[in-house]
């Protein structure tokens, strides 16, 4: 079937198979490695992905529920070679360590600041808890999502 | 007299950070090749049996499959998936690239290769395979016992071990003895990044091989052994490891992808799904350990006899050293004038155990840590306290290992740890009545720094200096996540005093970089970076010794600073840069600069942190809230601060889960129960306490700047602080990890039936 989106503000017509899943189009389309699959159900929000700005896992999307949808991927958060503050932050408050839990942190990070820029500590741990990460026991990703909150704000 | 570091002790990004937060730094599962195939691997449903006929007309059919392999067309060569260097002793080759005789369920049946990953699930759903079923031995209690069912053909008994040293002291005090046992789990290491690897074989006979592997040298020999071919032929070079944690320490698939690529002539890509990451890489082994401690009344340690069953799973790994490093943790903690401890280690016909971090540290000290917390119990002691009187003090000598200790301030952390967490007070005014029960428990933990006194421990590695003052660090570095090659250019950026932004660290490739055995038994800050600062000291040596010929003036009234070379005692002029030294050395001197040094270690202290954790316990539930956590940790000397206490933080996810809800569950007829993350649960953000981080440093020991190791020992106390929070808070005495909600509501359950009797 053909569908019609979004990628990182660019616009997709692609003819797929309708059971295709969204990390598949992502990555093996579009070449958009940096949505990674950790377990290809839905439960470690590792492949998490920005579709019309709500954190989805793109695990668990298939390629009809993406017509007419706009998608950001972790590719689409920095802007002319300029990190994101998100990005930026987790490179400070060393939040990110093997990394590969990280693409999907910050795409859930980053739907809760589109529309809760000031989110309280409870509000940010809500919003990451569909992401796994073995490595940094995500006290140094909330402290970074936090900085970055706090750093639009100036 | 405190030292002033420029460096080491603030906090850098990892390296690669910008790529891991742009997504742009490639995985093994984002890597493509031209031509390149994708393997699928069919694993056993069945616990024991042999496959006796596989059919694969249907699978053949399925457009795009290019080979279907199993048994019947592949070698039956042993091997060992843990050996790193030839001639290394225990490593049981139990065996092959495909079973015959399948021994547990998720064993290697088959494979397929095809064009897609597609193609080549689908071909491995309609592979028909018959069995003949064979009776299997699910626990070490039924593999001992059984005599008749032998799972490998050595017997059920993997490895034996005792150890036995020192003498029970007279004493004139009364004395009381207690036992306990301790029953720890099988756990899955849960790194983010399923496992696999790439290989391919050249038209010209060359074999590459790119993997997230703990070792390259180890998969070259593990795989150069198996095609009996030329270590030089073999090329074996590490990619971006998403979390490892002990799990990528063996060569589980690169020999079997290895032998696809050889077979197809063309790249073969191996990723596991989460479900085959569970059951057939390796697991944190089940252990069970019953101890049995003299003390006396007034809380001195006489004599301590452990003894340990490991289940080590379907085959060896690295079952045979694994439990016997059981019985070398315990005396690294505590002074006990006669201990003895004995173990096996024994096959099962379930899921493989193999290297966790900790290294049977987090098995034996949970244990040991329980059962102190008990014995203070009836002793009417703090449990501080009364490891305060017990714990080793610096520069002891550890008895089993016949190895100084160090200087292991284990006693600083506990005292130090209990004055940040209030314990006194905490401990004394915990309330246990109604429904939520809080309580706070301790434990202490020992590890180690690298794997002097019982394997190589040694590394090369080359730092040059370019001709513009940058510098490249030759070394197979092996990061595992956790900013191994970050730390390595803050320990150089120190010596050299030099922006750590102009260093770039290599990643392992035999081809290209030194020997080095790999990230194994927290060696790297300790050896490797040793080495990193050997070789930083003899290029700053170099680095004088051509500025003194430039400058004309003896090296020894020169000094660097901030990528510089002054003239001491001038004022502060600068003289020469770094870059003007390099570009001269070359064009004027004929020289090039490059030190190059193999660094063997030469001790072996140990490792510690304390760890304290307060718990809330819903008694109506039997749910388990962790609300407060402290980890200290004698840590030497921090060099990347911000990461290390993210190190901490990750460890202490990981030890809560140990204690309270990971498990792998094998039902009756040996398939895993818990072989996905629905349903093998981890804490996740909102589980998790505030973990605060309290850093001992001193500078005793030879690791760079004093730095000790934490990768490890920073899980290893976790569970037992927290188990011992929950015996405190129910007054129960669990011992049976994980300690979930029926477990506790079984234990409350007991307690009021006693008391009503
Ligand atoms: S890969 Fe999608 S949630 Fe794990
Ligand atoms: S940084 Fe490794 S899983 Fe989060």
């Amino acid at each position: 079937m053909l569908i019609e989106f979004k990628v990182n503000g660019k616009s997709y017509q692609i003819d797929v198979c309708p059971s295709m899943r969204l990390i598949d189009l992502l990555r093996d389309e579009l070449g958009l490695t940096g949505t990674k699959e950790g377990c290809g159900e839905g439960e470690c929000g590792s492949c998490t992905v920005i579709m019309d700005e709500k954190a989805v896992n793109s695990c668990l999307v298939l390629a009809p529920q993406v017509d007419g949808k706009e998608i950001i991927t972790v590719e689409g958060l920095a802007e002319d070679g300029q990190l994101d503050s998100l990005q930026q932050k987790f490179l400070e408050h060393s939040a990110v360590e093997c990394g590969f839990c990280t693409p999907g942190m910050l795409m859930s990070a980053k739907a809760l600041l589109m529309k809760n820029p000031h989110p309280t500590d409870e509000e940010i741990r809500t919003a990451i808890a569909g992401n796994l990460c073995r490595c940094a026991g995500y006290a140094k990703i909330v402290a970074a999502i936090k900085a970055a909150a706090d750093s639009t704000d100036q | 007299m405190k030292k002033e570091f420029k460096y080491v002790g603030r906090t850098f990004p990892p390296d690669h950070g910008v790529r891991k937060v742009t997504g742009d730094l490639d995985y093994c599962c984002d890597v493509k090749m031209p031509n390149m195939l994708y393997a699928k691997l069919l694993l056993s449903p069945i616990p024991h049996g042999i496959v006796k006929q596989i059919n694969t007309s249907r699978a053949e059919k399925v457009p795009g499959v290019i080979k279907i392999f199993s048994h019947f067309n592949s070698p039956n060569k042993m091997f060992s998936t843990y050996r790193i260097i030839p001639g290394q002793q225990m490593c049981f080759e139990d065996e092959t690239l495909f079973a015959e005789r399948v021994k547990y369920v998720g064993d290697r049946v088959a494979a397929v290769v095809a064009t897609s990953l597609a193609a080549a699930r689908e071909a491995v759903s309609l592979i028909d395979i018959e069995y003949e079923e064979l009776p299997a031995l699910l626990t070490p209690e039924e593999a001992l016992n059984n005599r008749e069912v032998k799972i490998q053909p050595r017997g059920n008994v993997v490895h034996e071990y005792v150890v036995d040293v020192g003498d029970v002291p007279p004493t004139t005090e009364d004395c009381i003895t207690m036992e306990s046992e301790t029953q720890t789990q099988r756990i899955h290491h849960a790194a983010i990044e399923p496992h696999g690897c790439i290989a391919y074989y050249d038209t010209a006979g060359k074999l590459t091989i790119w993997t997230p592997t703990q070792s390259v040298y180890g998969v070259r020999t593990v795989v150069a052994e198996l095609f009996d071919m030329n270590y030089s032929d073999v090329r074996v070079i590490k990619l971006p490891i998403g979390g490892s944690f002990g799990g990528k320490q063996e060569f589980l698939f690169e020999p079997v992808t290895s032998f696809m690529a050889m077979e197809t002539k063309r790249p073969v890509k191996l990723i596991l799904d989460r479900e085959e990451c569970i059951i057939h890489t390796r697991v944190r082994p089940p252990v069970k350990t019953r101890i049995k401690t003299t003390v006396t009344k007034s809380g001195k340690l006489l004599e301590l006899i452990a003894d340990s069953t490991l289940d080590s799973g379907a085959y060896a790994g690295a079952s045979p050293d694994y439990v016997a490093t059981l019985s070398q943790k315990v005396c690294k903690l505590y002074r006990i004038p006669h201990y003895r401890h004995s173990g096996r280690a024994v096959y099962t016909n379930t899921v493989r155990s193999g290297g966790s971090r900790g290294w049977g540290a987090p098995e034996i000290i949970t244990a040991v840590e329980i059962h102190m917390d008990q014995l203070a119990k009836k002793l009417g002691m703090d449990p501080v306290e009364f490891r305060l009187q017990n714990l080793v003090h610096p520069y002891d000598m550890d008895p089993v290992v016949q190895l100084s200790l160090g200087d292991a301030r284990v006693i600083e952390c506990l005292q130090k740890g209990a004055e940040a967490f209030r314990w006194k007070e905490r401990y004394n005014s915990q309330d246990k009545q109604g429904r939520y029960r809080r309580g706070v428990g301790v434990a202490c933990g020992a590890h180690k720094n690298g794997m002097y006194g019982g394997f190589i421990d040694s590394t090369s590695m080359v730092l040059k200096m370019n001709e513009d003052g940058s510098l490249n660090l030759n070394a197979s570095i092996h990061d595992v996540g956790c900013g191994i090659g970050t730390v390595m250019k803050i320990i150089i950026a120190e010596v050299l005093d030099i922006d750590p932004a102009l260093i770039t660290v290599t990643e392992a490739d035999t081809e290209y970089t030194g020997y080095d055995p790999g990230v194994y038994g927290s060696r790297v800050t300790y050896v490797v970076g040793a080495c990193a600062k050997k070789v930083a000291e003899m290029l700053k040596e170099q680095i004088l010794e051509n500025a003194a010929l430039i400058l004309g003036k003896p090296k020894e009234y020169l000094r660097v600073e901030k990528g510089c070379v002054y003239t001491v005692g001038e004022a502060e002029k600068r003289v020469i840069s770094y870059q003007e030294i390099a570009e001269k050395a070359i064009r004027e001197n004929f020289r090039s600069l490059n030190a190059a040094y193999t660094y063997h270690s030469s001790s072996n202290p140990g490792s510690y942190s304390v760890q304290f954790a307060e718990v809330v316990v819903d008694t109506v539930t039997g749910l388990t809230s962790v609300t407060d956590f402290l980890a200290v940790s004698d840590i030497g000397r921090a060099l990347n601060r911000g990461m290390i206490e993210g190190q901490f933080q990750g460890a202490v996810q990981m030890g809560i889960g140990y204690a309270l809800c990971e498990e792998v569950r094998i039902d009756e007829k040996g398939r895993p129960l818990n072989n996905s993350f629905a349903n093998y649960h981890m804490l996740t953000a909102l589980d998790m306490p505030d973990v605060k981080v309290l850093l001992i440093e001193h500078e005793g020991d030879e690791g760079p700047f004093g730095a000790k190791s934490i990768g490890e020992i920073s899980t290893v106390p976790t569970a037992a602080a927290v188990i011992n929070a929950v015996n405190n808070a129910l007054g129960t005495s669990l011992s049976d990890l994980p300690v979930t909600p029926d477990k506790i509501l079984a234990a409350l359950a007991e307690q009021k039936r006693v008391r009503v009797c």
